[in-house]
Parts: C-alpha cells; structure tokens; sequence
C-alpha cells in the first residue's frame, strides 16, 4: 500500500492530534488513480481530519501526507485536486458565473466556464447572486468549483448531506460520469447507501484507524451474509452465543443479528426463546457488514 | 513531478473580485470609510474658534492614520472571522491560489477604502486652509496609504484566531484605543504620562508621528526612529498574522 505506484494521494503512518484527542492514529490511506473510494466511519472516526491533511489545511503531527508526489499544503499540489467541503459557504455578493470564473483562473487546464455551468446544472442561475441561491443550488456551485480545474482528484466531503432525493441521484449520476472518465474520487460519507451505490473500495475508520479497507460486495460478505431481525426478550449478550452469530444488537425493541448461518441461529433462537415473533431475514446489507466491523473497537472505547 | 505553474494573473483577478465584493457590500466598510472626515470636521474644524491651518494641519497627520486603520482592521479582522465562520476561507484554502494572493486582495480593497477615507480628509483640510507642498501631501499619502499594513496585518491575526462577534469587539477596542493611545485625535505631549507609554507600544504612535513629521508639526523624538520601530512593529504583526494562518484548521 505505502509504495503503490499508481497512488495519486497518500497519507503514511500519519498521526495528528487536534486539542487533546488523538484524531488520527497511524493511519495510512492510498487513493489510485479512476478509483472511487469511500471513507466511512462514525462522528469523530478522523474523516474530515483525513481530507484537511490531504487537502493541506492541516499538517500532520507524524508521517507524512502527498498530493500528487508534493506536499499538499503547496499550492501547486492541489493544482490537480478539487474539493468539495461540508459546511463551505460561498461569497453572497458575487454572481455564480463570477464566482466560477474566479475559481477557473485558479487551475493551469480549467474547463470552459460554460461547460463547468453546464455539467453542474446552473446555466440557468448564471447571473444569480451566491446570496439568493436555495441549498441545494448553492451545494450544486460547490460541486462547480470542484470540477471546474478538470481535477484527477475529486474530494467530496459528505457531499449529498441535507440534500432531497432527487439532488442527491443527480450527483451520484454526476459523480459516476467524473469516475468513468478516469478522475480518482475521495468521498466521505454518513451514508452507506451513497458508498455502495458510488466506489470501489469502501475505508472505515473508527476512533483514528483504519479498520477495513474492502470492496461493498466483499464487505458484505464479511458481514456473514444474512441479518436476523425479531422482537425476543432476549438479550444481545446473549444471543451473541448463538451458533453462527457473528453481532447481535438492540434496535429499539427489535433485535438485529448478523450471523454466517441463518438456520442454525434461527433455530436455535426458537429454542432458547419459544415466544420469539416478528421474524425476518435478509441478506446482510453493507450497514450491518460495518456494524459488524465497528462493533469490537465500540466495545473497547465503552 | 516536474514544477506546476500557477496561472498568470491568478492574483489580479483575486484583488478585482475582493473589489467587486466590497464595493457590492459597502455597508461593511462604509462606516469606516466615514467616519474619521466626519471626526476631523467636527473636532477640528467646527468645534471651537477657527483653529490655525498649522494646528488643522497637525490633526490632519493624525486623523488620516486614523482613517487607515478603520478598513484595516474591520475589513480583514472582523471580515476574516465572518467568512471563517463561512467556511470561504477553507474554500480558498483547498484551491491553489497561494495564501499570498489572498492576502494581497484583502490589503488591495483595503487600501482602496482607505484612499478614499483619506480623500475626503484631504478634502475637508483643504477647506480648511491647510496649506502643504506637492511633495508634503504625496509623502502624506503614502504614509496614510501604508499605515494599512500593520492594522491589517494585525487584524488578519485576530480574524484567524477569534469569532466574528468576538473579532468585531476587539477591533472596536483596538480601532478607537489606537486613535488614543496614538495621540491621534489629542496630541500625545496633551496625554496623561501612562497613556503616552502605552502608546510607545501602539504603531498608531509611531505612525503618528512620522505623519506630523511631514507636515511640520511638533514631533517627540528621534523621526528615524519612530521608523523603524513602524517597520519593526508591521514585522512582528506579519509574523502573528502567519501563525494564527498556520494554526488554523480552517
């Protein structure tokens, strides 16, 4: 992984504190050229840490971060990189044509101002001021400015966060296209849907480290493939004996259990709990799989 | 990797946007703008007998330092720490365009208020029958144009340390305790002994005097002097400002 030659972006070993939390731990990360990856982890797992480091807001207090073979806090580093922040405002008394256009100077091979407008959907919002745009407008000349400097690198921090279905279909759509055309993307996300609809190779983080660096349908397979879900008044401690169970947990009420071998776990179940009721099974979907995976580090931190 | 060239004019197009900017939201700056012509009218001019152009002239000195440090200190202290809160600055920061050319828009739209802050006193003084060589009023100009730095210097420093609210407060406290401390608005041989020594610490002091130097007003001590303790005081402001830039996530 350190020396993957067709890494774009590397953090190695990289630790960084922020106040008096460790937020990154050793962690190391190599994202590859026309790969989609998808960094997943709960609040304070060291997403938005992991993207100030490679995006040069942040030095690392060890290792090292590279941005195209350069430090990221160059800015020649990030002539190649465009970004997307989470909670990034933008100048209300600038028009988005200007707003565009001023970010375009910024990139040696930027794209037609036209075409950028074009790809985010705001030919229309052209002349509208950054201050009058609705959230979702404004979120779309954010994706704008990612992509206007025709990046081979495109980090998108919880891009699709507070935005309606439809928004959020049309920038996955949008997202597939850069990828197809062989631009690397570094997503970070709350939601699972959105990393197994968009990438390649899934990261989660928990509490600075990485915990598994896999595809969605490996993930799942690691998950154990089926997912129990029933109303019992047992209690996860133990149904977590069961045979086959690899997580069992409490939904509210309901009980989720996450096992390799759906019908030695359910029959055991009714034997343990004859008033068990509600049964369902599934197929374990990439939510459980990360459940699974965070649930020993959660464990520990408790 | 072989060396990535920045795009030619990338800082050019920053100063002309910042422009834009200012010039669309004026009510930021505007008050700043105001101001000190309308102090150095009523204090100097209106208030009182008709002072002699030799005193309008001395007050003249002060109060356009005085004007450069409203824009200086509101426009990047208090507009830094707003568009921190905006998350504007993280944008700029993850793009290529060097710290450098964000700072030097900032200063750019800076200067530009205060050169017609300073116009308008230059205006009123004028009326006023002060009288001062071609080569007194260029000196003054540039002098008044400079002070800009180390105000907005200092103020980049506080906007990359504080809040919007708590950044205007503190400009507040630094844009009038200057304008004292500094014996701007009353000269400093009128002040009592401890606010002439606090003003020993105030670039607005040194800045003051370099200005009355030009107009031929009474001056305190070594001209000089008070100079490079100005380009000193503007090298310490650099510094704090980089740090709070360094330090700060975002």
């Amino acid at each position: 992984m350190h020396d993957d030659l067709s890494a774009i972006a590397t953090l190695v070993d990289v630790s960084k504190r922020l106040g008096s939390t460790l937020v990154l731990d050793r962690f190391s990360l190599a994202i590859r050229a026309g790969e989609v990856t998808a960094l997943l982890g709960p609040n304070g797992a060291g997403k938005t840490t992991t993207v100030g480091l490679l995006t040069g807001r942040l030095q690392p207090d060890a290792g090292t971060a590279r941005l195209f073979g350069l430090d990221p806090a160059r800015p020649a580093a990030r002539m190649r990189m465009g970004v997307m922040l989470q909670a990034s405002g933008l100048p209300d008394a600038l028009s988005v044509g200007e707003v565009i256009t001023l970010q375009s100077g910024y990139y040696a091979n930027a794209r037609p101002v036209a075409e950028t407008l074009e790809i985010a959907g705001l030919t229309d919002l052209t002349k509208r001021r950054c201050g009058a745009l609705s959230g979702g407008q404004a979120r779309r000349v954010q994706y704008a400015l990612a992509i206007c400097g025709r990046p081979a690198l495109l980090v998108l921090d919880e891009p699709t966060a507070a935005m309606d279905r439809a928004s959020r279909q049309a920038l996955w759509a949008t997202v597939r296209y850069a990828a197809h055309q062989g631009t690397a993307v570094l997503l970070t996300s709350h939601d699972l849907e959105e990393a197994d609809a968009l990438a390649d190779r899934v990261l989660v983080m928990d509490h600075g480290r990485l915990v598994a660096a896999d595809s969605p349908a490996n993930l799942r397979a690691r998950a154990g493939g089926s997912v129990i879900r029933c109303r019992t008044a047992l209690a996860p401690a133990l149904l977590q004996t069961l045979p086959g169970v690899r997580e069992a947990g409490d939904d509210g009420g309901d009980r989720h259990i996450v096992t390799a071998d759906a019908v030695a776990t359910v029959r055991a179940l009714c034997t343990a709990d004859p008033a068990v009721s509600q049964l369902r099974i599934a197929d374990a979907a990439l939510k459980d799989a990360i459940a699974t995976l965070l649930a020993p580090h959660q464990r520990n931190a408790a | 990797m072989t060396a990535v060239i920045l795009p030619a004019g990338i800082w050019r197009r920053e100063a002309v946007a910042e422009l834009k900017r200012s010039w669309r939201l004026p009510q930021f700056l505007l008050p700043t703008v105001l101001t000190p012509a309308a102090f150095y009218a009523l204090f100097t001019l209106a208030i009182g007998a008709a002072p002699a152009p030799t005193a309008a002239a001395a007050s003249l000195a002060g109060y356009g330092v005085f004007a450069a440090i409203g824009p200086a200190l509101f426009g990047f202290g208090a507009g830094v720490a707003m568009e921190r809160e905006q998350g504007l600055i993280e944008l700029k920061r993850v793009s290529p365009l060097p710290a450098g050319a964000f700072v030097a828009a900032k200063l750019v739209a800076a200067v530009a208020a205060v050169g017609v802050a300073v116009a308008l006193i230059y205006c009123v003084a004028i009326l006023a029958g002060v009288l001062l060589s071609g080569e007194q009023w260029l000196a003054l100009a540039l002098l008044h144009l400079a002070s800009t730095l180390p105000f907005g210097l200092i103020g980049l420093g506080i906007g990359m340390r504080m809040s919007g609210k708590g950044a205007v407060a503190i400009a507040n406290v630094l844009f009038l305790g200057s304008a004292v401390v500094g014996g701007l608005w009353i000269p400093s041989t009128m002040l009592p002994g401890w606010m002439r020594t606090v003003g020993e610490f105030a670039p607005s002091y040194h800045l003051g005097q370099l200005a009355r130097g030009i107009v031929g007003a009474d001056t305190i001590g070594s001209l000089p002097l008070h100079g490079a303790i100005a380009v000193a005081m503007t090298i310490g402001a650099a510094v704090w400002a980089w740090t709070g830039w360094r330090r700060n996530p975002a």
